[in-house]
C-alpha cells in the first residue's frame, strides 16, 4: 500500500516499534492520551454520546487484547482509529443503530451544537450569521455519507495526514483525497447558501 | 486576471497540495484569497464546534479506571500446571495395571453356596448334637472307659 510505504515507522525491532508497544501495554496512559481524540470521532460519526462512550471502551479493549499484533507500521493513534473506524462501521451497520437512527431520539441538531459555540470578542450580528453558517456546514457534513464523514472528520477535525487517514481507513490515498474534495465541495455549497 | 483558481484547485489548496503557480497565482488574486478564505471559515467553525461539542460532552463523563483484564492464558497456564503432574502419575501407573496378575473372577453366588455346603457337612458329621454334648461324659463305652481307667456308672451306684 502506498500509503504504508510513505510513512515510514517499520522495522521490526526499532526502538520507535518497542516504545509504541510499551505504550500500549499501559492501558491507563493509553486511554488518558487518547481518550478524548477517540471519543471525539465516535461522537462525530455517530452524534450519540452514549454510543461513543462505548465505542472509546470497546477500542481501547480491543487494542489492549491485540497489542502483540501491533506491527509498528504506523502510530498508535493511527492504529486505534483504525479500531474505532471498524467499531463505528459494525455500529452503524447494525439494526439497532438503525432503528435508532430513523426513531432520531438523540440526535444532536445543527441548531443545538451552534447554541452552544462560544465566540467571545464578536458582535451579536456576527455571532448570528456564524451561527447560520455553522448550520449549514453542519448539515452539509452530516448528509455525507458515512465514509466520505469519517475522512473528513479525521482530516479537518483531527488532522490527520492523507496516508494516516489512509491507513485508518483501510482506504488508498487517492480515494481519500476524493473523499475530501467532495467533503470540502459541500462546504463550499453550504457556505454559498448564507451569502 | 482570468485564470482563477478553479474549485478544485481551491481544494487541494486546503489539503496541502499546492503547487509554486496556485501560490504566485493566490498572492496575485484577492478574489481567489477570499474565496480559499470562505471554505477555509466554513471548515473552521465546524471544527471549533466540533472540539467544543466533543470537550463538553466528555467533561460530564467520568474519568474510566481502567484495568487491564486478567489473561485468559495465564490462568490456563496454572490449570495445566496442576493438571499435568496428576495426568503423568496416573500414566505411569498404567503399565503396572496392566502387568498384575488377574485372578479368574469367582461368582459371588457360587461362594455362598460352597460355605453353605461346609458348614452342613460340619454339622452332620458330629456324632452327638451340640445340645447333648453336656451328657457324653456320664455315657461312654466300655472299650473306653476300661481305655482312660474309669469305674463304670453301673457300679459307682
Amino acid at each position: 500500500m502506498e500509503a504504508l510505504e510513505r510513512l515510514n515507522y517499520s522495522g521490526e525491532f526499532s526502538p520507535l516499534r518497542d516504545r509504541m508497544i510499551a505504550e500500549l501495554e499501559d492501558v491507563n496512559t493509553l486511554c488518558l492520551t487518547y481518550r478524548s481524540r477517540i471519543y471525539r470521532y465516535a461522537l462525530l460519526s455517530l452524534k450519540d454520546p452514549d454510543l461513543a462512550e462505548t465505542i472509546t471502551q470497546d477500542c481501547f479493549l480491543k487494542a489492549f487484547n491485540a497489542r502483540k499484533d501491533f506491527r509498528g507500521d504506523c502510530s498508535v493513534a493511527t492504529w486505534l482509529t483504525r479500531i474505532a473506524t471498524n467499531l463505528i462501521r459494525d455500529c452503524t451497520r447494525s439494526r439497532k443503530f438503525q432503528f435508532w437512527k430513523t426513531a432520531n431520539s438523540s440526535a444532536v441538531e445543527a441548531g443545538d451544537i451552534a447554541d452552544r459555540l462560544r465566540s467571545p470578542g464578536i458582535s451579536p450580528e456576527s455571532f448570528l450569521v456564524v451561527r447560520e453558517q455553522l448550520v449549514k456546514v453542519w448539515d452539509a457534513v452530516a448528509t455525507l455519507p458515512d465514509k466520505q464523514r469519517s475522512v473528513f472528520v479525521l482530516r479537518f477535525v483531527e488532522d490527520m495526514e492523507l496516508p494516516e487517514i489512509a491507513i485508518a481507513m483501510g482506504l488508498h490515498v487517492g480515494t481519500v483525497k476524493s473523499h475530501l474534495h467532495r467533503g470540502l465541495a459541500a462546504v463550499r455549497k453550504a457556505m454559498e447558501r448564507t451569502r | 486576471m482570468n485564470n482563477h483558481l478553479s474549485a478544485w484547485e481551491q481544494e487541494e489548496y486546503l489539503l496541502d497540495q499546492r503547487t509554486p503557480q496556485m501560490l504566485r497565482h493566490l498572492s496575485e488574486c484577492a478574489d481567489c484569497r477570499a474565496a480559499i478564505a470562505g471554505l477555509e471559515h466554513g471548515v473552521g467553525i465546524y471544527r471549533k464546534a466540533a472540539l467544543e461539542w466533543s470537550a463538553e460532552s466528555l467533561a460530564v463523563r467520568p474519568q474510566p479506571y481502567v484495568t487491564a483484564p486478567r489473561q485468559p492464558v495465564l490462568t490456563l497456564r496454572l490449570a495445566m500446571a496442576a493438571i499435568i503432574p496428576i495426568v503423568l502419575l496416573l500414566l505411569a501407573l498404567i503399565p503396572f495395571h496392566l502387568s498384575s496378575p488377574r485372578r479368574p473372577a469367582q461368582p459371588v453366588a457360587q461362594i455362598s453356596d460352597d460355605a453353605l455346603l461346609d458348614q452342613v457337612d460340619e454339622q452332620t458329621s458330629v456324632a452327638v448334637p451340640s445340645s447333648m454334648e453336656s451328657l457324653t461324659h456320664l455315657v461312654s463305652t466300655e472299650s473306653g472307659a476300661d481305655r482312660k481307667g474309669s469305674k463304670p456308672l453301673a457300679q459307682t451306684n
